[in-house]
């Protein structure tokens, strides 16, 4: 049974009915017409469909038996008639008025109409039919959005049959929505992930094929990053955060939980070589997956930056960790040195490590907020969708992915010229693909847990990380940012020293930044720096240019790091690349 | 004999000598030229090879840049740093021509209205870490293109 509950049946029986001669009365048809939906005396109907059949022939449209197909959405026709009446009144100022029905019909007979020919000018017909012809299209994006929560909702209860049904049904329906663009777009999106949930489950070992294509990942985030704003939000807001931290020491040490390309560093970079009092000695370390086919993609970032640190005469180091997770990762491979500030840089990182809410058993994410604020960093930039994605429920989950994707694919769309519709479409697939994880993955295959600012606030203070306002500065950077991308829907919020960026007042990015509490112990040297590694240390000197910059180039090769972390029991998945370049 | 009556070609000669021409001195051009505004510089630049070749130089739109934005310049390491990113012509073109386009198409985002100062100073801060960002890209060889200020040479939405 579909939402209207008035099926083609009745409505075509009532129709018959009239046809079928002058043997039903006028309140059997009444009755029959009530049965339809229709509360309003026959009489009357006539007059509605004689305003109805003119619009009809003006437009230059079909028969009018649409008006008694399944799909078609009835309004009470008392109405109707004040609204047809309205248009034709507004738009044929120059035309004969109505003209009453010629005769008292017969009941139940239509009056021949073909006598009613109306010249309207062609642009008249075209806004009209342009009017009707979007408010088909919203009926039906209603419609859509309605099948796709009954449907997650079917599938939460586990009904696989009514599932497909419905699944069927969209599919009808998307074939006349435009899927180009808007909700028609998005909601292709979700039955096709809905699809993928009933029909190819996700386990646990399909998520290794998706990870694995980690180089398609990096072009996909890369494109996200040119299309949108999003990222260069979060990067700047992150940086201006670290720059403030960094004010007055001479060794800074940045700690990136997802290297990618890198892209976030230039900047920083830049604006190191630019502070007053001179650049310090910048160590990065950058933690990314390992690379599938030899290439060791996290050098060849750091080389990159090395080369532009060397440009503009900053002294860099950089080091690459590469783990498939981040609770792979262990304090030591870090290399913190004691008497540098350190800096820790999640970008939509945080979430990967939530557990399911109920869970009480220590999601991963508990014990990596532990060795963060034990490393004692001077600033911790935390930036996170600003989404509801991970409630027990699965059909919360998906009403909330469902608005928050709308928003995001809005915001996408608005801000491309023809140009960037190539790279708007790559960006989309980078949105898809949290889309499929969010409502086909369960379990540990499930990374995309955003959960919003307030339980994040909660979470890191519990944790020992006390908020650091991210001041007016990077309030007004972001703004300006934000002029520069031609979609005027923007709009970025401060709340309680945290900023977010949204779209049409919907935050969907926040960015925030902490810092450990005092009074929490540090680490041991032990857990530091792993004795039971045996490093190799070679430093030479380069000598540098006439500023008299000394370069130290170090490279440190450590034996894989696979069970040999002493430390640890558990084994362990990181391998800690000898990938240090310094200048 | 009374007034010596020139020839001709002696007369133009002095009269020659006697006028002025803005290409003997490129001092003076360089200072002329150097207080025009972005697009009247490119197209003086295609007047003739001298203005093109002034157009050229980096003090020309260092000074268009420092003009604009931040009041003054950045401070004293501004000029090494943007040399080695790629100069400040580059820099105009690929970042603070944009970014004053916009500023002046717009008006200011609800809840922020800059003054002039604080529009300087960050169009520049902004402008350096978009510019650092391209530079960055284009060490990524020949196979990667430069994409990531594509969204600033877009037309501005005025719908």
């Amino acid at each position: 049974m579909g939402p209207y509950p008035f099926g083609s049946g009745t409505a075509a029986s009532g129709w018959a009915a009239a046809d079928s001669g002058p043997q039903c009365s006028a309140s059997e048809i009444d009755g029959l017409l009530a049965g339809a939906g229709y509360r309003v005396r026959s009489s009357d109907l006539l007059h509605v469909a004689h305003s109805l059949e003119r619009l009809e022939s003006a437009i230059g449209g079909g028969p009018a038996d649409h008006l008694a197909s399944a799909e078609a959405v009835r309004y009470n026709p008392s109405d109707l008639t004040t609204w047809v009446n309205s248009i034709l009144s507004e738009l044929s100022s120059s035309l004969p008025p109505l003209r009453p029905p010629p005769a008292a019909p017969v009941a139940g007979t239509w009056p021949d109409l073909t006598c009613f020919s109306l010249p309207y000018p062609q642009y008249q017909t075209a806004v009209i039919a342009a009017t009707r012809q979007r408010e088909e299209e919203e009926g039906s994006a209603i419609r859509l959005v309605h099948l796709l929560v009954t449907c997650a909702d079917a599938v939460q209860r586990g009904d696989s049959g009514l599932a497909g049904n419905i699944i069927e049904e969209m599919r009808v329906v998307l074939t006349r929505v435009n899927t180009g663009f808007g909700i028609g777009k998005v909601a292709g999106y979700f039955v096709d992930a809905l699809c993928r949930r009933i029909y190819s489950p996700c386990s646990s070992s399909s998520s290794a094929s998706v990870a694995g294509s980690a180089a398609d990942q990096e072009i996909l985030y890369h494109h996200f990053y040119e299309v949108s704003p999003y990222l260069k939000f979060a990067h700047f807001m992150a940086n201006q955060a670290i720059l403030e931290a960094f004010d007055g020491y001479d060794r800074v040490h940045v700690i990136d939980f997802n290297l990618m390309d890198g892209l976030q560093w230039p900047a920083l970079i830049q604006a190191l070589a630019l502070r007053a009092g001179g650049p310090p000695f910048l160590r990065l370390t950058g933690i990314g997956p390992p690379s599938p086919d030899g290439r060791d993609a996290l050098r060849e970032v750091g080389l990159r930056l090395a080369e532009l640190a060397l440009s503009v005469r900053v002294r860099f180091a950089f080091r690459g960790v590469a783990a498939s997770r981040i609770d792979d990762v262990r304090p030591w491979m870090l290399q913190v040195v004691p008497g540098e500030a350190v800096a820790v840089n999640s970008v939509l990182q945080l979430h990967r490590l939530l557990g399911d809410p109920g869970d009480d058993a220590a999601a991963p994410i508990d014990s990596v907020l532990g060795w963060i604020v034990r490393i004692q960093p001077k600033i911790v930039t935390v930036v996170e969708q600003e989404a509801d994605h991970n409630r027990p429920s699965f059909l919360d989950r998906f009403t909330e992915a469902l608005f928050y994707y709308s928003t995001m694919f809005d915001s996408l769309e608005a801000g491309g010229g023809a140009t960037q519709k190539q790279q708007q479409a790559v960006a989309e697939v980078y949105l898809q693909r949290e889309v499929c994880n969010i409502v086909c993955c369960e379990g540990a295959a499930r990374v995309e847990r955003h959960e919003p600012l307030v339980r994040w606030r909660a979470r890191l203070g519990r944790a020992g990380l006390r908020a650091v306002h991210l001041g007016s500065n990077a309030f007004k950077q972001a703004s300006m940012l934000l002029t520069l991308f031609s979609g005027e829907g923007y709009c970025v919020e401060e709340v309680d020293g945290c900023l977010t960026l949204g779209w049409h007042s919907r935050p969907l990015i926040s960015a925030s930044a902490w810092r450990a509490d005092a009074d929490v112990a540090p680490l041991p040297d032990s857990q530091l720096f792993n004795p039971g590694i045996a490093a190799t240390i070679n430093s030479t000197s380069i000598s540098g240019n006439d500023n008299n910059n000394t370069n130290n180039f170090q490279s440190m090769h450590h034996g894989s790091g696979n069970g040999n972390a002493a430390a640890n029991n558990q084994q362990n998945n990181a391998t800690c690349d000898g990938g240090v370049i310094g200048l | 004999m009374g007034d010596m009556i020139l020839p001709l070609e002696e007369e133009e000669d002095m009269k020659r000598r006697n006028t002025f021409s803005i290409n003997d001195n490129v001092d003076l051009l360089v200072e002329i030229l150097g207080r025009l505004d972005g697009r009247s510089l490119g197209v003086a630049a295609c007047v003739c090879r001298l203005w093109s070749s002034v157009c050229r130089r980096d003090s020309v739109w260092e000074a268009l840049c420092n003009r604009h934005v931040a009041g003054g310049g950045g401070g004293p390491g501004t000029r090494s740093v943007v040399a080695a990113l790629g100069g400040y012509r580059r820099l105009y073109r690929l970042c603070v021509g944009p970014v004053l386009d916009r500023l002046a198409g717009g008006p200011g985002r609800a809840g922020w209205a800059p003054t002039r100062e604080e529009a300087a100073h960050l169009s520049l801060s902004l402008s350096l870490s978009l510019f650092s960002i391209d530079c960055y890209e284009r060490l990524g060889g020949p196979r990667q293109r430069p994409a990531s200020l594509l969204f600033l040479c877009k037309p501005v939405n005025v719908s």
